[in-house]
């Protein structure tokens, strides 16, 4: 997505304060330690990749709807909106706002159901519940509490800038520095620093891993180091918890002790508009 | 968001079009005035799609956007595809304006206009945005005569090299010679050559080009302006939907434009360049003679005000307007 960084609603009320992030999720850190919270936004990261890969939408389109769903939960504890709606939500109004084309109704849901019943039936083992009335009233809601900002800039345009920058010919280094870029969305780096510092730390960690010397390259840039060392070690630990960390196996115990919905999860069709206000109510009481 | 269905008061109907109805309202808040633009629930299919797309280009966009002169979001509400965007209020446009046959314009009112409408779309250009509807119905005036470039349904970032656009914008009067020749890959000159149809229409006071079928419409323009040889437009025969033309001479701007002095004549004919290549970019005819030459534009505050408020019409905003039904004093205000 083009346009300017420095005016965008991305930078300007979009870039949080780390202090901010912690207090607005005392509530679910209440029941929740810190990794599991990490291990569930990892979960529904790995989530939405998966949608997004069934449906076919570019990296664009995922990446916009990882970073939708962060936002949302930045804002609103786990048990306002159940995730496991929010996920393909994310991925509906991202490929519409990234111009994708149209996703159909029945073609998410019945990809949610076929994604939940192939690939994550370790996780929920009943019948994926929710129906498109419930994506469609979601959908609002996410709008909403993003306060209607909807373009979201990535790492992926600066990074392969920089990467042409010092060498037209290095294709292991991007393609390195790309994956680091995609797994950085599993972390809270893309709520707290701008897309180019990701990029350079993604570039830092990348020239690490291939050895590649690069610090006269860093050493002219005129960016705060410290910053970009912050977001490397957000991605390390990343790396450390994937180390010894089997989702497949773990994940359906933390699940259990998510912070709930209280609304059920297949509120009947047709409801009208005094079904939206409990809803949000819910949200808002939390 | 619940409460907001309320927190904006109807005052009156000012207008519906194709995908909206708009309200003038009060924000029981602050007793501010706005302009409501209620998204029509369209067919069952439209609302099964979730937050209406056209919607949702405004809101993306409007909410990366501050300027002067380009229309100001203000708030949005509803639930589901029942959506409502709130925008500053508007008193007329510069369709409203330039039918107006008791307002005269004169050089300088018509300078101004013109500066406004390029420097909302320099900035609009500046961050890769292309408007893609620039016509005067949706150059919008407030009581302070200043002008904002308004309807973002039909904007798209531009700049990606690989993707191809829809040619099927623009409404037709205002379309490029390369839009109507079918090119999927085009940039800013087709918001350009549409300022240049406006610019041309506030001379007239009627459309400069008003074809009735895209065939039309490029007959009237190579008419007008002569038809393009292979020198003057290399890259034309390539487009996809290319036919030969009849090779007319064209008339001298001069001819058609009697009473418009030579500065204003080279903004003309740098604006209507055949050859997209050629046309001016914003930026380069905000700095153009004619806007630093006398006489210099009217301030805002002292620009005309169509004199009746009164809705008179009724008729449903088509991509023709109806010439023949031209009353005097016509008020259709913000139709968006």
């Amino acid at each position: 997505m083009a346009g300017n960084f420095w005016q965008s609603s991305h930078y300007q009320q979009w870039l949080l304060d780390k202090q901010d992030l912690i207090r607005e999720r005392q509530s679910d850190l209440k029941v929740l330690s810190e990794e599991d919270y990490q291990k569930i936004m990892i979960f529904f990261a790995n989530f939405i990749q998966a949608l997004g890969e069934q449906l076919k939408v570019r990296q664009q389109v995922i990446a916009t709807a990882t970073v939708y769903f962060k936002r949302f939960y930045a804002r609103n504890s786990l048990k306002s909106i159940d995730p496991w709606l929010m996920a393909p939500t994310c991925i509906f109004l991202a490929s519409k706002v990234e111009e994708f084309g149209v996703i159909s109704n029945s073609r998410l849901v019945s990809t949610c159901q076929t994604v939940v019943k192939n690939k994550f039936s370790h996780a929920y083992p009943q019948e994926y519940p929710y129906r498109i009335s419930n994506v469609l009233e979601c959908e609002f809601y996410l709008l909403e509490m993003m306060d209607c900002c909807l373009v979201v800039y990535h790492p992926y345009r600066p990074l392969t800038q920089f990467v042409s920058d010092f060498s037209n010919t290095d294709d292991t280094i991007l393609a390195v520095a790309w994956r680091i870029v995609n797994d950085s969305l599993r972390t809270d780096v893309c709520l707290l620093y701008p897309p180019y510092m990701i990029a350079l730390a993604a570039l830092h960690i990348a020239c690490v891993i291939q050895q590649k010397d690069l610090k006269s390259w860093f050493a002219e840039l005129s960016v705060d180091m410290d910053k970009i060392l912050e977001i490397t070690k957000q991605i390390l630990k990343l790396y450390e918890l994937w180390k010894n960390y089997d989702e497949k196996k773990e994940i359906s115990a933390v699940l259990n002790n998510m912070p709930k919905a209280r609304t059920s999860p297949t509120p009947p069709p047709n409801q009208g508009p005094s079904d939206g206000t409990q809803m949000s109510q819910t949200s808002q009481s939390t | 968001m619940d409460d907001k269905t309320k927190r904006y008061e109807k005052i009156e109907f000012l207008g519906e079009g194709q995908f909206a109805t708009v309200y003038k309202a009060r924000d029981t808040l602050n007793g501010n005035i706005y302009a409501v633009k209620k998204i029509k629930l369209g067919t069952r299919q439209e609302a099964a799609d979730g937050i209406n797309r056209t919607a949702l280009r405004e809101i993306k966009l409007l909410q990366e956007l501050h300027h002067p002169n380009i229309i100001g979001l203000v708030d949005v509400f509803g639930q589901r595809s029942n959506v409502s965007l709130v925008f500053d209020f508007m008193e007329t446009d510069l369709e409203i304006v330039i039918k107006d046959t008791s307002i005269v314009l004169t050089p300088p009112h018509i300078k101004s206009y013109i500066i406004q409408t390029l420097k909302g779309l320099e900035y609009l250009h500046t961050h890769w945005i292309l408007h893609r509807d620039m016509k005067p119905n949706n150059l919008l005036i407030n009581h302070e005569g200043v002008l904002k470039v308004g309807d973002f349904g039909l904007a798209k970032f531009f700049g990606s090299p690989n993707r191809i656009y829809t040619h099927q914008v623009v409404t037709r009067w205002y379309r490029c010679p390369e839009l109507l020749f079918g090119a999927r890959n085009y940039g800013t000159g087709v918001d350009i050559w549409a300022v240049g149809c406006i610019l041309a229409e506030l001379l007239l006071r009627v459309p400069f080009l008003p074809g009735d079928t895209d065939l039309d419409q490029l007959s009237r323009i190579f008419q007008v302006l002569g038809t393009p040889s292979d020198v003057d437009w290399p890259n034309m025969k390539y487009l996809p939907d290319f036919v030969q033309f009849k090779s007319f001479p064209g008339t001298p701007l001069k001819e058609i434009f009697i009473a418009a002095p030579d500065d204003l004549l080279e903004v003309l004919k740098r604006m209507l360049a055949m050859d997209p290549q050629k046309r001016c970019t914003s930026t380069e005819a905000l700095k153009m003679q004619y806007f630093s030459n006398k006489p210099a534009p009217t301030p805002g505050p002292q620009l005309p005000m169509p004199g009746s408020n009164k809705i008179v019409d009724k008729e449903k905003p088509s991509l023709k307007r109806k010439l023949q039904s031209e009353t005097v004093g016509l008020a259709k205000r913000l139709i968006f």
